[in-house]
């Protein structure tokens, strides 16, 4: 087992008095590929709000190490006005580690050049993040989020929007930052399949239900119906989760 | 050149002062207009004339209080004589921005529906304000209402330029944070920035220099051109530099040309600089469409 770098015990999330969910016990280890999984308003960015601080849990206490973290939002919530490049953006993900009144230096530069050249959109360094396709500002907000250098990567609805290609691709850059680059991550997504076929952990979410563990243990019809109230067929043929609703002919 | 002269020799502070208004509300506006907060800036606005209306009722004797603290003879003229408005009207406008900057993460009601009722609450104070104040002084609120330029002298020149070095000031000193705050806030969170802090000193430069302006200035000058100089700058720009370049050239240009046609055609300062600037939106909107279908 790897090392432990995050315990939530007992934790209690939600927004000022409402209780979204109660009493979550959690461990994420170094190395994690935790993805978290729920239906439309279960918690999940409630959850990943309250594991970077800047939500407090409303009861309950969160162990951290002193971790960096890679934060990629949902991209919808990132539509700017004013025409932000690319490198404008990236460059963002530096300012923390500058102090209050650095500026960018050569170690910043170099970093937004790597992590841009990383997620493979080195090319579209001037160009405005206004005029970039969706998978294209998916990719800048990863970009952001790794030129923080971070330890913890964590993804909020990465493929939400997305056309077919492109989320595949976005699924297969994420499962590399993972493998070849030893990042601990949280994928969010209320898509089970995304998940399903790439992460080690699952976390099953909704309103007082809380289910964490090896995909293969919590990835069970019985648990999905308890999240989504709902009725799925799990098989795996040829070490692929296949999940099917019961509903459909 | 009649006209220029006269303006020069009765006004120069009045056409300095209009200069510096519309610079500092062309470089806010960029802001408040890419922050999709427009009717912060309206909000603002009326908060501060309702903070001016407040200071006639003189239930508090600040003039007073800093008279006799600092040995002061207060005369008609005298910069602390114009104090109590400015300070009411700074005060109201900080307190609106210290609720609106803790309400971005609330989802009880979205932050238009809190700005429309503070809006509703300032009109309405106003009024109230108004009808209790001594009559002499009911004619200087309305003319704040109607905007009066021409009526910058020294003191509120030098108020307004101490304004525009503070906020420049402020956004160059911090513009890492305020820039990454203002463009995605949880990230700034996430990413270590302490985002509740910076947005909450974002607002507070925002709504002093909003209030501040106004007072001087009027609400009608003061909420367009928070918003006609940024959007020419938005629909002109590739780079952001651009943008805030345009915005403030803008806002320091149209103002002293517009007190120019209203001198010459008799017309109020205020309105004039708002109509002046609302048809360089109309020729700079009709090219950058032309543009963009050739």
């Amino acid at each position: 087992m790897e090392k432990e770098i995050i315990k939530f015990n007992d934790v209690t999330i939600g927004y000022g008095k409402k209780k979204i969910i109660e009493n979550i016990s959690v461990s994420i280890y170094e190395n994690d590929f935790v993805g978290i999984v729920g239906p439309n308003g279960a918690g999940k960015t409630t959850f990943l709000k309250t594991l970077l601080g800047t939500l407090k849990p409303l009861s309950g206490t969160i162990k951290k190490n002193s971790h960096r973290f890679g934060y990629v939002p949902q991209r919808d919530t990132v539509q700017p006005l004013l025409p932000y490049t690319v490198e404008d953006v990236v460059m963002m993900g530096r300012y923390s580690l500058m102090g209050t009144f650095g500026k960018p230096g050569k170690n910043d530069k170099e970093a937004v050049e790597a992590s841009l050249s990383h997620v493979g959109i080195h090319h579209l360094k001037g160009f405005n993040y206004n005029s970039l396709s969706g998978g294209q500002r998916q990719r800048t907000l990863i970009a952001r989020a790794l030129a923080v250098e971070p330890n913890i990567l964590i993804l909020d609805e990465p493929t939400n929007g997305m056309d077919t290609p492109s989320h595949y691709t976005l699924l297969d850059l994420i499962s590399g930052l993972h493998d070849e680059n030893k990042l601990t991550i949280l994928l969010v997504s209320h898509l089970l399949s995304d998940v399903a076929n790439g992460v080690k952990r699952l976390i099953l979410m909704e309103k007082d239900f809380f289910q964490v563990g090896p995909i293969e243990e919590v990835l069970s019809e019985e648990n999905l119906k308890k999240t989504y109230s709902s009725d799925f067929n799990v098989n795996k043929i040829e070490e692929e989760y296949i999940i099917t609703s019961k509903h459909r002919k | 050149m009649d006209v220029v002269n006269q303006l020069i020799q009765l006004f120069p502070y009045a056409v300095l002062g209009s200069i510096l208004a519309g610079m500092i509300c062309g470089f806010l506006g960029t802001f408040v207009v890419s922050q999709r907060v427009v009717f912060l800036g309206a909000t603002l606005t009326q908060v501060s004339v309702a903070g001016v209306a407040f200071s006639f009722l003189h239930l508090l004797n600040i003039e007073g209080w800093l008279a006799s603290l600092f040995g002061i003879v207060v005369t008609h003229n005298s910069f602390l004589h114009n104090f109590e408005p400015a300070f009411f009207s700074l005060l109201f406008a900080v307190i609106v921005v210290l609720i609106f900057s803790q309400t971005y993460r609330q989802k009880a009601l979205t932050q238009d529906g809190i700005l429309g009722i503070i809006f509703v609450v300032a009109v309405a104070l106003r009024i109230m304000f108004i009808q209790k104040s001594p009559v002499a002084e009911v004619s200087e609120v309305e003319s704040i209402l109607k905007g009066d330029i021409l009526f910058i002298g020294q003191s509120q020149f030098y108020t307004l330029l101490g304004i525009f070095i503070f906020t420049l000031g402020v956004f160059t000193i911090f513009h890492k944070q305020l820039k990454f705050v203002t463009f995605d806030a949880d990230s700034a969170s996430a990413h270590g920035i302490n985002s509740r802090l910076w947005l909450l000193i974002f607002y507070i430069v925002v709504g002093m220099g909003i209030s501040l302006t106004t007072r001087f200035v009027g609400d009608v000058f003061t909420f367009a051109y928070l918003i006609i100089p940024s959007s020419i700058g938005i629909l002109l720009s590739k780079k952001v530099w651009q943008v805030f370049l345009i915005a403030v050239i803008t806002g320091a240009v149209i103002p002293p040309v517009s007190i120019y046609l209203a001198f010459k055609y008799d017309f109020s300062s205020g309105p004039a600089a708002v109509v002046t600037a609302f048809i360089l939106f109309l020729i700079v909107y009709s090219y950058k469409k032309l543009r963009d279908n050739l």
